[in-house]
């Protein structure tokens, strides 16, 4: 006879490494890590100490070092085979304003300039190239959006996006309560999100806090290099905060608020989507691509959660 | 913006799920992805310094310090080891996966 389903919360209480425990291991692994170094390249670890610098913190110091780059303008990261002409502006927009205002040809122009002015593998953008996506964007998906908005940037605008799991909107928010088959079948995740519940209750659970959860985004806000020392000004900034997502292979955009941070730098990707948003971008297959990631400039709180259409574009005034 | 030449290499989905599970709390759950993290630099640029001859070091800690992010790195190394970085990264970067893995999974869960 199976046991209650009371008891086999001991059994997963008793398979689950505790986080202190695992903390504590990882740190010894890291220490050893750390004692190689020493002990192999001493030069190694006296070279970092001059400069002031833990390696284990490397990746701090290059979104250090990234963000000045920006800032100044600095070309930091093209190999000369990645090196790619931008097109003028006003060259691209004429390209849609001929090319008539259905949404497959909109689309198919978009993904042509993507793929003729981005890199062929991701990485952070100058500021000169998000300033060109930003005007295409502006002017052919019709979404005020910004890689930089009120002096904030994220980790990248530019990265691979992947699939996550829902996020529990409220105590005791169950898995089917999420939408159709299609979206529920990712499952849940088991831990809360960066903000935590959505709501304390389902019924303080609003119909905006729902597509909230439904269109979801996650962005690493934990290797922004200012993260820490600007806080809570930054969690709160961040909070729900929309973004618009392009699918550069297909053109599929989408409009998602930021829900949660991660993922990790280590898993190969940048961004996190909610399963509707993921299937908007590119199916139910969808699971993992590279996408392009603005802030969305909203301040009337006007642009709506989910696919953006491109039918409702007005590029008519590009014809004038 | 963050960015190091390896980071390409490295896709830890499996570990990613584990660490989910462990945790409810996204502050947990981001200082343990900060300490793999810098586990995974620890001995990434070690397996570099084992590898690139001795000559070189001082040369690659200079740029590298410069700009961790830069995939020149891997065009640099390549041709000081005459051969190919990055598939030797990617055996070290398996191991450290396969070791973190152990440490979840591995003995000392709650109450033994």
């Amino acid at each position: 006879m199976g046991k209650l389903p009371t008891q086999t919360y001991f059994d997963i209480a008793a398979n689950k490494v505790d986080a202190e425990l695992l903390r504590q291991r990882l740190k010894l692994v890291n220490l050893e890590a750390k004692r190689h170094i020493k002990e192999r390249h001493f030069h190694a670890e006296e070279f970092f100490k001059s400069k002031g610098l833990d390696i284990g913190k490397i990746r701090e110091h290059s979104a250090k070092l990234i963000g000045t780059g920006a800032l100044t303008g600095a070309l930091l990261f093209n190999l000369p085979t990645e090196l790619k002409l931008l097109p003028p502006s006003y060259e691209i927009l004429q390209k849609f304003a001929t090319a008539g205002s259905s949404t497959e040809n909109s689309k198919e122009i978009l993904v042509d300039t993507l793929s003729s002015s981005l890199p062929g593998r991701v990485r952070p953008l100058s500021r000169t190239e998000e300033k060109l996506l930003e005007q295409v964007f502006q002017n052919v998906i019709g979404v005020p959006a910004r890689a930089t908005l009120e002096s904030e940037h994220l980790n990248t605008t530019y990265g691979i996006i992947g699939i996550e799991q829902h996020l529990r909107r409220f105590p005791g928010d169950r898995l089917q309560d999420h939408g159709g088959n299609k979206v529920i079948r990712e499952g849940m995740a088991p831990g809360l999100s960066a903000w935590g519940y959505f709501a304390q209750s389902k019924q303080a659970l609003t119909k905006e806090l729902e597509d909230t959860e439904k269109w979801y985004a996650v962005v690493q806000t934990l290797y922004l290099s200012d993260w820490d020392r600007r806080q809570p000004y930054l969690k709160n900034w961040y909070k729900y905060r929309k973004v618009l997502i392009v699918n550069t292979e297909n053109g599929n955009a989408v409009i998602a608020s930021i829900a949660d941070s991660g993922p990790a730098a280590w898993t190969g990707k940048h961004y996190g989507g909610s399963p509707e948003v993921m299937q908007s971008l590119g199916g139910s297959a969808y699971k993992k691509g590279p996408v392009i990631i603005f802030f969305v400039d909203d301040p009337e709180n006007e642009v709506p959660l989910g696919p953006v259409e491109y039918n409702n574009l007005d590029i008519a005034m590009l014809r004038n | 913006m963050s960015r190091i030449f390896y980071d390409h290499l490295i896709i830890f989905e499996e570990v990613d799920r584990e660490i989910k599970n462990v945790t409810d709390l996204a502050e947990e759950r981001e200082e343990l992805w900060q300490l793999i993290d810098e586990i995974i630099h620890h001995r990434v640029l070690a397996s570099i310094l084992d590898i690139l001859p001795r000559e070189h070091h001082e040369e690659f800690l200079l740029s590298f310090h410069e700009s961790p992010y830069s995939d020149t790195h891997i065009v640099y190394l390549n041709k000081m080891i005459k051969g190919d970085i990055e598939e030797l990264l990617r055996n070290e970067i398996k191991s450290i996966e396969a070791e973190i893995l152990h440490e979840i999974r591995g003995k000392g869960k709650r109450g033994q």
